[in-house]
């Protein structure tokens, strides 16, 4: 079996594991780590205040599921409206006939 | 026991142990309480994304063409094609 792995999906995988790896460990350390850390140690001024851990999640999963929502209800929309079109179209069809 | 079964009874499981930390039932340390149990789902769910994401990643890394199957296939949806078209049934 010939192997054809083009550079450009490597990348583009190899970005999203990368994302995927920094995005966990830098949320474990704002939620978990975070609160047994002194307010004055340097670490603290990499994170924005905790509010925002809870807060960014939230509006994320809100925003995905209003687009999923609307993309659903568009296509279900215009799914609707050709097929009323085309059971109208057969009417004509059978009335004239 | 089916995997749904599975599936639920673990559920319940995580799910009770999590209750019975988050309504103080159990004595933890101050810190624990007040910090880190309220945070745990919302860590879990974007933990969970992160790990769908890594699995995508890594799909999408290791991915490799088969150009002998593609051959294989394209003359399979040809030969189907013609069948089809011979016994009237409109393609395409």
């Amino acid at each position: 079996m010939a192997v054809n792995n083009t550079l450009l999906d490597r990348l583009v995988g190899l970005a999203m594991l990368a994302l995927a790896s920094a995005v966990f460990l830098y949320y474990t350390i704002w939620t978990l780590l975070l609160p047994f850390v002194d307010d004055s140690h340097p670490l603290q001024s990499a994170f924005p205040p905790r509010v925002w851990a809870i807060r960014i999640p939230v509006i994320l999963l809100l925003l995905g599921g209003a687009v999923v929502g609307s993309f659903l209800s568009v296509v279900m929309i215009r799914s609707n409206r050709k097929k009323a079109l085309k059971a109208r179209q057969k009417e004509a069809g059978k009335k004239s006939s | 026991m089916t995997r749904a079964q599975q599936t639920l009874s673990i559920g319940l499981l995580v799910a009770s142990v999590y209750m019975v930390a988050f309504l103080g039932l159990a004595p933890l340390p101050a810190k624990i309480q007040d910090d880190i149990i309220p945070v745990l789902p919302i860590w879990a769910i974007v933990s969970f994304g992160a790990y769908l994401l890594f699995k995508l990643g890594y799909g999408v890394a290791t991915f490799n063409d088969v150009p002998e199957a593609h051959q294989e296939l394209m003359r399979e949806i040809q030969e189907a094609r013609a069948d089809l078209q011979k016994k009237g049934v409109e393609v395409d």
